[in-house]
């Protein structure tokens, strides 16, 4: 319990636009150890990014709502919390990186000046002594010459060195999580690479936790430590890595595997995308979100909610599907542990 | 940013010598001439006054003479007012204009970004509404109608309090400056406030305000640091052509406020054709408008670094 740094309970959060009420996170519950990397992998609109920034407190209000649950960070509630007590926690105990670097900084102050402006508010430092941290911890992102670097404008760096600029600004107060909302996409792929090498290598050397968001299933593989799948605005199933990959108990996850390009020779296999489009989340399935596309839906799924499940065995391993359910039929492609598959 | 600015220049001198040959143009192409006055009575008179100012020669010459003078400096005789030189009377009353154009401008300015911002801040809510309307108002209103009824709240003002607290009309000290910069300004100030909110909505949905927020600054700082800064930009851009309109704007408002600048003699020279106080005036407007624009666009770069080392 005590190595659980951030602790998310039922959040769910709403957006109030014209057309009706978008239920964008429905019910989302999930942990972060102190030093891990969880990944949190969903389609375009699933609710990760906003899960994410409910939890900060940067989704504006009006129009979204936290119509429920809770956040904890080291047993602190900080779930919509008014900005003076927020700014306790948001680039001190928990810093952030966003996915366009080329639009995440403010194109008319110094890449110097808006790191050391962190350090200034949140550590009382004098500007001069902030700018030569802010100098040190672009050096420690591997920036090079760093000293002239801090005196330039966003528009002087490439996109890979601005996501190195970004990860160096929300490293400023030595934060215990770091959240990454899908901090590559913007990217090409070597220098992907380059920013999760660093990420990676950073997360040693400072003993943080980082959450990454992301919908790109090698990027999980090579960085995480557990990973939360999201589909509609809720977790589907969740694990350990290899959980995930091996032993996947959730439809939806072994179609998102199936999906995924492969290097392993068979060329002419062609790459079965997930038919259909997700549920409209202005008015959600009242049964699983995933009913309508399921290759093995059954009547149940259409009807009620499947609960969380914990795989038999395991401790951490959860599937939110009706497959798992004790009396379901026996699926091969599945990872099932329920009385019915045990017979 | 120095041979930008040489580029600026040279850009310049082009528009000013094209504003002074399409004026000198026109003006010649308008029937009548400026000694269809009182003055030239008989043939005899208007020969020797024709021979006096040079209006004998063809108008080519009479072109190259003019540009020639222009060029030192000097922009000839009034046809109209006795023995007054045309570079007197912009050296009396410019003095005047630009002082309420400038006065104006501030108020403008000022005025556009805190309405501005302010309305970003409570958008939707009763203060934008009311502050917008007001804008609509500001920006459909011609000046004059505005001038008449800021003179009328002042003789209200006036008579209510039994002495002169601000005076209604003519020049000379601050207070009688107040009142028109701020009815000059007044369009200006309404176009800027909506130019100033729909940038500041647009800035804070900006990837670097969200950035910001996670950063953990306070609001206040996001606001002033982050937000108007960016959101100041497009109003700064506006400002060079805005000052043209406020320049020329300014004719009205000064005849109404009864004060001795150069709109007037411009005005005057144009209804009279009287040719070197025309020609005179445009061209110093001219130029004047052409350096202001330049000198916003340099400022620009001042405050936005991407425009500065292009």
């Amino acid at each position: 319990m005590s190595d659980r740094i951030l602790e998310v309970d039922n959040l769910s959060v709403e957006f109030a636009t014209y057309g009706g009420t978008v239920k964008a996170v429905r019910g989302v519950s999930f942990h972060v150890n102190r030093g891990e990397t969880l990944a949190i992998v969903g389609e375009s609109g699933c609710g990760k990014s906003v899960t994410v920034q409910a939890i900060m407190g940067i989704i504006p209000m009006p129009p979204g709502k936290i119509t429920g649950g809770s956040a904890r960070l080291n047993g602190k509630d900080i779930l919509g919390l008014p900005a003076k007590q927020a700014n306790q926690f948001r680039g001190v105990e928990i810093g952030m990186i966003f996915q366009d670097p080329m639009t995440s900084l403010n194109p008319t102050m110094t890449i110097g000046d808006q790191i050391s402006e962190t350090l200034m508010v949140h550590r009382g430092l004098s500007y001069k002594d902030a700018s030569a941290l802010a100098v040190q911890l672009l050096d420690k992102t591997k920036i090079a010459e760093a000293a002239k670097r801090a005196k330039q404008y966003p528009f002087e760096f490439s996109g890979g060195m601005l996501q190195r600029a970004m990860i160096a600004q929300s490293l400023a107060c030595n934060p215990a999580v770091l959240m990454a909302d899908e901090p590559t996409t913007a990217l090409d792929v070597t220098i992907q690479a380059q920013i999760l090498e660093l990420m990676a290598e950073l997360q040693r050397t400072e003993n943080m936790s980082i959450i990454l968001i992301t919908h790109d299933l090698a990027v999980v593989a090579r960085m995480a430590d557990r990973v939360a799948v999201m589909y509609a605005g809720q977790i589907i199933e969740s694990g350990s890595v290899d959980d995930i990959f091996y032993r996947s108990s959730h439809p939806y996850t072994l179609g998102l595997k199936e999906a995924m390009p492969s290097n392993k020779g068979d060329r002419d296999k062609k790459l079965s995308p997930i038919l259909g489009s997700p549920p409209d989340l202005f008015h959600p399935p009242v049964g699983c979100g995933y009913f309508a596309r399921c290759p093995y839906a059954m009547k149940v799924c259409e009807h009620q909610q499947p609960p969380e499940y914990l795989l038999a065995g395991d401790t951490t391993h959860q599937a939110r599907c009706w497959l798992q359910h004790a009396g379901a039929p026996v699926n091969k492609r599945l990872y099932q542990t329920g009385a019915n598959h045990a017979d | 940013m120095l041979a930008y600015t040489m580029k600026r220049l040279m850009a310049g001198v082009i528009t000013v010598w094209f504003i002074a040959t399409a004026t000198f143009v026109a003006m010649h192409m308008v029937p009548g001439d400026p000694l269809m006055n009182d003055k030239a009575v008989t043939a005899e008179i208007r020969k020797n006054l024709e021979i006096k100012y040079g209006l004998d020669k063809p108008v080519g010459e009479q072109y190259l003479i003019f540009m020639g003078n222009m060029l030192q400096g000097d922009f000839g005789i009034s046809f109209t007012q006795q023995n007054r030189r045309v570079n007197d009377i912009i050296r009396d009353h410019f003095p005047v204009s630009a002082t309420l154009g400038v006065l104006a401008l501030f108020f403008a300015t000022i005025g556009g970004v805190v309405w501005g911002a302010l309305t970003a801040v409570y958008r939707n809510r009763l203060p934008d509404i009311i502050i917008m309307f007001m804008v609509i108002l500001g920006i459909s209103v011609p000046s004059f109608v505005f001038a008449a009824l800021g003179q009328l709240l002042l003789v209200n003002i006036n008579s209510a309090l039994g002495f002169s607290l601000v005076p209604v009309a003519g020049w000379g000290t601050i207070s009688h400056m107040l009142m028109p910069s701020l009815v000059l300004g007044l369009s200006t100030m309404a176009l800027l406030t909506r130019l100033m909110r729909s940038s500041m909505l647009e800035v804070i949905n900006e990837d670097y305000i969200k950035t910001a927020k996670a950063k953990g600054l306070s609001p206040l700082r996001i606001f002033f640091k982050h937000q108007l800064r960016n959101a100041i930009l497009p109003v700064i851009t506006i400002l060079g052509p805005q000052i043209a309109a406020i320049t020329t704007g300014g004719f009205v408002v000064e005849l109404v406020f009864a004060i001795p600048g150069l709109g007037r003699y411009f005005v005057q020279a144009v209804q009279q054709l009287d040719y070197t106080v025309i020609m005179g005036t445009t061209v110093f407007f001219g130029a004047f408008l052409v350096l202001m624009v330049i000198l916003v666009d340099i400022l620009y770069g001042f405050i936005d670094p991407r425009v500065r080392l292009q």
